[in-house]
C-alpha cells in the first residue's frame, strides 16, 4: 500500500483529495501544516478552526492525522521575504514562495524522511513524471502559483483534484457529506486570511500618509496612507472621486508619492519587453509556441523567451514588479520567473 | 397585561434532539416553562421598564418579581442581586471590589482552576494563585499560606467547569471569618470578601449564599436552562462596586442599560424550575454516570473479537475529578494514549456531542489548564473527554452512547498498536508500549479501583461540605 501525506488546509479540495486517496487505497495521513499561529490585528487564533475544520475531515475518514509545525521555517522563508520585497515597492506573491519553500520543500522532505511514498495536495494542477501540467479547470488552474516547485518533488506529488472542476468537487462534498463543502473560499494569502493585506503589513511596516499625485500635472489629486499598499496598474482603492478611472502607474518611495493616471494607454502600464528575475525553468522552452501567464487566471499571451527577457508582439500590461510571470508549452507549464524592476 | 407569575406545578418538556447531548457544561436548552414565560415580554409586553405609564410599570413589576424569585433559589433578597450579561460580566462586576478599597495592594486570591472568566479578569489586577490537589479540591494549606494582608478578594468557584469539582466553600468562608478576625484585632482595615462562580452548581446544588458564606456569588442562566445573555451576580451588604457601564443608572447604577426582562424571566423560571428538581435530577444523573463509568470500563477488556488486536488489553479510563466532591452531572474521563479530539470527531458522526474541556479552551488549540492543574501528562490531557449530563439525556440515550464511545475508543487504541502489521500477535511486548500510564495521582480513579470501592468501601461522611446531601451530588 502507498504511503500518502496528504496537506489538509481545512478547505473542500484538500477534504475531497482525502476521500479520494483513500478511496484509492493509498495509506494516507493528513497533515495540518501549522504556518502562522500568531494572532492577527482583530484575529484571534486564525488557525484553530482551518486545523478543526481538517481534523474533523481526517478522523471522519478514519485518517492518521498529524499537525506539523513550520512557523518558524514559514517566517523566515515566506514572511520575511514577503515584508522586504514591499518595503522595497515590489509585490511579492507569498504563494509562490510558500509552495516552493514550504509545501513542496519542507513538507517533501519531511513526509520522504518517514516513509512515503508520494506527498498530496489540493492545488488544481497535474503532474506527469517531472511535469507540471495546468489543471482540466482551467478557471481554477494553480499552476501560476507552483512553477517553482522541484522537479524531484513534483515526481512525488500527487493532485488528486486537479483531473476535476471546481463544481465537480463541490458536488461530490456535498455529496459525501462534506462539511467543508459550503465553506467560504480562502482568498489571497493563506493566514492574512480575512484580515487583509493592509492591515497585517500596517502591522509589521512603518507607513506613513502621502500624497497622490497626477503623473502628467504633477497636480495632487488626493492622499494615501502608504506607498507600499498600492501596486502599478491598480485602479480599485484610490478614491479620487468620480469620473474616469486613475491608474497607480509609479511609486516614489523615497517621497513617498504615489503617481496616477487616467491615460489607459500610459507607457509606465504598457511593455513589449519585461525582464524577468530569479528565473526557474522546469524544462528547456521550445522554440515557439510559448505562453505566458502574467497574473493567476489572466489569459495566456504569445510570448518570446530570451536571455530572462520575455518579448512580445504587441504590448501589454505590465504586472508589478515581484510578481511572477509564468511560462507554458501547451498544457505544460515550463517554469517562470519575478518580474523585475 | 400579565404580571410575573412564579412557576408552580408545570410539568416540563424537554426540547427533543435527534442528537445524544452530552455537553450541557457548555449550554443548555432553555426549558419550556421558561420559553413560556419569556415570550409575552418580547411583543406583548416589550414596555421600557423604565417608562412613566402603566404598561410599563407593570413589566417593571414584573422584571422585580423575576429578580426576587431568582434571589430566593440563593436564599436572597432581589435587592441583593445585580442582573447582568452573563456570568463572565458578573465576574468583572464582582473583581471590581478590587478599585473600590483603599488598602495597599488590593490582591485577588484565585484557584488555579477557574474558568477563563476570573483567571482573565484576575490578570486585570494584583493576583495569586492557590493549588488544587490531583482530585481537583482546593489545597486549604496552601490557601492558607497565600491568604495574605493585601488579600482583598477571594475567588473559588462553587463548581468547576470541567471536572464538576465541588469546593469546600464554606470551610473556605470559615477560614476567611477567621482571618477577617485576626486582621481586625490588629486594627487592619483591609476587608476581605469572598466570591464564587456558581454558574455550574446552579441546577444541581442547593446553594444558600448565607450557609456558603458568600460575599459575591455569579450565576449564569445559560447553564440551568434559562436563556444565554443573562447572568447575575449576588453582592453582599455594604460591598462597594465599581459600575461596569453607566448611564440610566440601572441595577443599582452598576449595571446601566435598559433591562433584559425576557432573559431575567426566563432565568428566574429556569432557576427555579431547577431548584425545584434538585433531588429527581440528581438522581438521574447519578444513575446515568454509573452506567457510564462502568460501560466506559470495558474500553479496557482484553480483545478478543478481532485477529489483529487479539490478546491485546487496552489502559483502562480514569475518571478524573473527586467522584465524592463531584456534580452528578459530570463524567470527565481520561482514555490514557487516545487522542480526545479524534474521539469527539467520530462520536459526533455518531450523533454523540462531547467535548474536551471548556469550550473557548478547546477551541484555542491550548491544553486545558484545569487537568494541568491536576497533574496530568500532555498525553493524558489530549486523552481527556469531558461528558456531562442534562435534562436532554434518558437512560436509553446513555446506554447507546456508552456502546459507542467504547467502541471508538477501542477502535482508536487498536489503530495506534505499535504492531498494527504484525497480524496475529498475541501479547503486547510492554516495552514496546504506547500506553504508558502517568504516574498515579490520588483521585484519578480507575475504572476497576472504582467497582473495588463500591464492594468494600462506603463514601465517607463529609464534613467540609456545604450542608448534608451536598457531597456527591
Amino acid at each position: 500500500m502507498s504511503k500518502v501525506f496528504l496537506g489538509m488546509s481545512g478547505g473542500v479540495d484538500s477534504s475531497v483529495s482525502a476521500v479520494f486517496l483513500k478511496e484509492q487505497g493509498y495509506d494516507v495521513t493528513g497533515v495540518y501544516m501549522k504556518n502562522w499561529s500568531e494572532d492577527l490585528p482583530g484575529m484571534k487564533c486564525p488557525w484553530a478552526e482551518d486545523l478543526a475544520d481538517a481534523k474533523r475531515v481526517a478522523v471522519g475518514l478514519d485518517l492518521d492525522f498529524e499537525v506539523w509545525d513550520f512557523e518558524e521555517e514559514y517566517k523566515k522563508r515566506v514572511v520575511d521575504y514577503m515584508l522586504a520585497e514591499f518595503r522595497n515597492g515590489r509585490t511579492p506573491n507569498p504563494d509562490v514562495m510558500c509552495n516552493e519553500q514550504i509545501k513542496f520543500k519542507l513538507f517533501y522532505e519531511r513526509a520522504m524522511s518517514r516513509g512515503a511514498d508520494y506527498i498530496a495536495t489540493g492545488h488544481y494542477a497535474r503532474t506527469e513524471g517531472e511535469k507540471l501540467l495546468r489543471a482540466i479547470d482551467e478557471n481554477k488552474d494553480q499552476t501560476y502559483f507552483l512553477y517553482r516547485m522541484g522537479l524531484e518533488a513534483t515526481t512525488k506529488t500527487l493532485f488528486p483534484v486537479g483531473a476535476m472542476t471546481k463544481p465537480e468537487v463541490k458536488a461530490f462534498a456535498v455529496d459525501r457529506g462534506l462539511d467543508v463543502a459550503t465553506k467560504k473560499e480562502s482568498m489571497g494569502v493563506c493566514f492574512v486570511g480575512e484580515v487583509g493585506m493592509k492591515d497585517f503589513l500596517s502591522h509589521y511596516i512603518d507607513v506613513a500618509p502621502g500624497e497622490i499625485r497626477d503623473i502628467e500635472t504633477d497636480t495632487v489629486l488626493g492622499a494615501h496612507d502608504g506607498a507600499i499598499f498600492y501596486t502599478i496598474g491598480q485602479r480599485h482603492g484610490l478614491y479620487l472621486g468620480g469620473g474616469l478611472p486613475y491608474y497607480v502607474v509609479k511609486k516614489d518611495l523615497a517621497k513617498n508619492i504615489v503617481y496616477v493616471s487616467r491615460n489607459l494607454n500610459d507607457s509606465h502600464l504598457w511593455k513589449e519587453r519585461i525582464s524577468l528575475e530569479s528565473v526557474k525553468l522546469r524544462q528547456a522552452p521550445p522554440e515557439k509556441g510559448i505562453m505566458v501567464r502574467l497574473r493567476h487566471r489572466a489569459p495566456l499571451v504569445p510570448v518570446e523567451f530570451r536571455d530572462s527577457e520575455l518579448i512580445f508582439e504587441q504590448p501589454v500590461k505590465c504586472p508589478a514588479a515581484g510578481q511572477s510571470a509564468v511560462l507554458y508549452a501547451g498544457e505544460v507549464c515550463l517554469g517562470g520567473g519575478i518580474v523585475a524592476g | 397585561m400579565s404580571i410575573f407569575t412564579p412557576l408552580s406545578g408545570i410539568s416540563i418538556t424537554v426540547p427533543k434532539l435527534n442528537l445524544i447531548y452530552l455537553d450541557h457544561a457548555a449550554a443548555t436548552p432553555l426549558c419550556q416553562p421558561a420559553l413560556d414565560a419569556m415570550l409575552p415580554y418580547f411583543q406583548r409586553d416589550f414596555f421600557n421598564p423604565s417608562a412613566p405609564y402603566l404598561p410599563a410599570k407593570h413589566v417593571r413589576l414584573a422584571y422585580e418579581a423575576a429578580k426576587d424569585e431568582l434571589a430566593h433559589v440563593i436564599g436572597a433578597k432581589g435587592a441583593d442581586l445585580v442582573i447582568t450579561s452573563g456570568a463572565t460580566e458578573s465576574i468583572s462586576l464582582a473583581f471590581s471590589v478590587l478599585e473600590t478599597v483603599s488598602s495597599p495592594n488590593p490582591t485577588a486570591l484565585i484557584l488555579a482552576t477557574e474558568h477563563a472568566a476570573v483567571l482573565e479578569t484576575a490578570k486585570k489586577y494584583s493576583h495569586k494563585k492557590v493549588t488544587v490537589k490531583s482530585d481537583g479540591l482546593i489545597d486549604i494549606e496552601g490557601f492558607k499560606k497565600q491568604l495574605t494582608d493585601e488579600v482583598v478578594l477571594v475567588s473559588v468557584s462553587l463548581a468547576n467547569n470541567e471536572l464538576g469539582t465541588i469546593q469546600p466553600l464554606a470551610e473556605i468562608a470559615e477560614l476567611i471569618r477567621k482571618v477577617r478576625q485576626n486582621r481586625l484585632s490588629r486594627g487592619l482595615k483591609t476587608p476581605l470578601y469572598l466570591h464564587s462562580d456558581a454558574s455550574q452548581a446552579l441546577s444541581l446544588m442547593d446553594i444558600n449564599v448565607a450557609r456558603l458564606g458568600v460575599d459575591l456569588l455569579t450565576l449564569n442562566a445559560a447553564k440551568c436552562g434559562g436563556p444565554k445573555g443573562i447572568g447575575a451576580l449576588f453582592v453582599g451588604h455594604g460591598i462597594k462596586l465599581k459600575p461596569v457601564t453607566v448611564g440610566g443608572g440601572q441595577e443599582r447604577g452598576l449595571r446601566a442599560g435598559t433591562e433584559n426582562v425576557p432573559g431575567l424571566v426566563g432565568f428566574s423560571v429556569a432557576a427555579k424550575y431547577a431548584h425545584g428538581h434538585l433531588n429527581s435530577s440528581r438522581k438521574k444523573y447519578q444513575g446515568m454516570a454509573q452506567i457510564l463509568r462502568r460501560e466506559l470500563a470495558h474500553t479496557s477488556i482484553v480483545a478478543q473479537d478481532d485477529e489483529k488486536v487479539k490478546g491485546n488489553q487496552f489502559p483502562e479510563p480514569i475518571f478524573l475529578g473527586n467522584l465524592k466532591h463531584q456534580l452528578a452531572s459530570f463524567v470527565p474521563v481520561c482514555f490514557p494514549g487516545v487522542d480526545a479530539e479524534r474521539l469527539i470527531y467520530k462520536l459526533e458522526k455518531e450523533g454523540i456531542l462531547v467535548s474536551t474541556g471548556a469550550a473557548c479552551a478547546a477551541n484555542k488549540g491550548t491544553k486545558s489548564h484545569v487537568l494541568t492543574a491536576i497533574g496530568l501528562s500532555d498525553t493524558e490531557i489530549a486523552g481527556s473527554l469531558r461528558i456531562s449530563l442534562g435534562s436532554t439525556n434518558s437512560i436509553e440515550q446513555i446506554e447507546h452512547a456508552a456502546k459507542i464511545i467504547v467502541e471508538t475508543v477501542r477502535h482508536e487504541y487498536a489503530r495506534a498498536l505499535p504492531c498494527k502489521q504484525h497480524i496475529g500477535m498475541k501479547n503486547r511486548d510492554e516495552k514496546n508500549c504506547c500506553f504508558s500510564r502517568g504516574s498515579g495521582a490520588t483521585a484519578r480513579t480507575s475504572a476497576s479501583a472504582l467497582q473495588r470501592q463500591a464492594l468494600t468501601t462506603r463514601p465517607e461522611k463529609n464534613n467540609n461540605s456545604l450542608s448534608e446531601g451536598e457531597s456527591n451530588v
